[in-house]
C-alpha cells in the first residue's frame, strides 16, 4: 500500500517582514498614484492593478511557503468619514500583516497585505 | 521511521496524511455561501439600523469583525480567517475595493458582502487559507 509522505515545517526559516513589505507597498502607491485624479471610470482598472503588482512584487521578495493577500481600498475624498478594520484568525508566530496610506488631495488610498504561512 | 525531526530544518515526517482526503470534502472546504451569511448576519446584528456617527464608528467596525470571525471559528473548519470591514459615510463619494490573492486555488477561498443602509456603506471581506 502506497503511502505518501508530506513534510510539514511548523516554523518558518524568513519570517514575513512587515517592515520589508510596507516600504514596497509605499513605493508602489506612489508611484501609481501621485498626481492621479478620481475618476470612476480608471479607478477600479486601477485598484485592481495596484493589487496586482503588490502581490507580485512580494511574491518576488522570496517569503518562503508564505500565501499572500493584498486588499487595496481607492476612495474620493470628499469629507466623507471612512473606518477601516481587520481582524485574523491565526497564528501569531507566524503571519503578520503590513498596511500602507497614500493621501493626495482627490483620493485616498488604503493598502494591506497579510501573509500567513503554509506548514 | 514513522516520525522523527530531519536534521537540517525543523520539520517531521507524517505518513498517511493521505487519510485526510476520506474526510467529506464539505468539511474542509471554503464554502463561500455559509461565510456570506455569516457576514450578512453579523454587520445587521452590529449596525443594522444604524445612522452614521463619527464616534461610533470605530465601535461598529470591531463589533462586525469580531462576530464574523467568532461565528466562523465556531465552523470549526482547519482554516485561518482574515476579515476586513470598511464602513464608508455616504455623502456622493465613490469607494472602490480590489484584492489579491496567492494561495492554493483549490483549497483556499475568499468572500465579499457589500451592505448598505439610508447612510452608512459597508464592505466586508473574509478570506480563508487552509492550514
Amino acid at each position: 500500500m502506497e503511502t505518501e509522505a508530506s513534510t510539514y515545517l511548523i516554523r518558518p526559516k524568513h519570517k514575513f517582514k512587515a517592515g520589508v513589505a510596507k516600504e514596497f507597498m509605499r513605493e508602489i502607491l506612489r508611484e501609481g498614484l501621485t498626481g492621479v485624479q478620481y475618476n470612476p471610470d480608471e479607478i477600479p482598472t486601477l485598484t485592481r492593478s495596484l493589487a496586482e503588482s503588490i502581490k507580485k512584487k512580494l511574491k518576488g521578495v522570496g517569503f518562503e511557503r508564505y500565501k499572500i493577500i493584498v486588499q487595496v481600498v481607492i476612495g474620493e475624498q470628499r469629507g466623507e468619514g471612512v473606518k477601516m478594520a481587520a481582524r485574523c484568525l491565526w497564528d501569531a508566530d507566524t503571519d503578520s500583516y503590513a498596511q500602507e496610506i497614500y493621501m493626495n488631495d482627490s483620493l485616498f488610498c488604503v493598502a494591506v497585505a497579510f501573509g500567513v504561512y503554509y506548514y | 521511521m514513522i516520525r522523527g525531526f530531519h536534521d537540517n530544518h525543523k520539520g517531521f515526517y507524517v505518513h498517511n496524511r493521505k487519510n485526510m482526503d476520506d474526510a467529506s470534502a464539505e468539511e474542509t472546504a471554503f464554502v463561500v455561501d455559509e461565510v456570506s451569511s455569516i457576514v450578512k448576519d453579523s454587520i445587521e446584528g452590529a449596525i443594522g439600523g444604524n445612522i452614521y456617527q463619527q464616534n461610533r464608528v470605530s465601535m461598529w467596525t470591531s463589533n462586525v469583525v469580531e462576530q464574523c470571525l467568532s461565528q466562523l471559528s465556531k465552523l470549526g473548519k482547519p482554516f485561518k480567517y482574515i476579515v476586513t470591514c470598511i464602513i464608508v459615510q455616504k455623502n456622493g463619494a465613490g469607494l472602490q475595493s480590489a484584492s489579491s490573492c496567492f494561495w492554493d486555488n483549490t483549497t483556499d477561498g475568499s468572500c465579499t458582502v457589500r451592505w448598505e443602509n439610508k447612510s452608512i456603506y459597508c464592505i466586508v471581506s473574509v478570506f480563508g487559507l487552509a492550514i
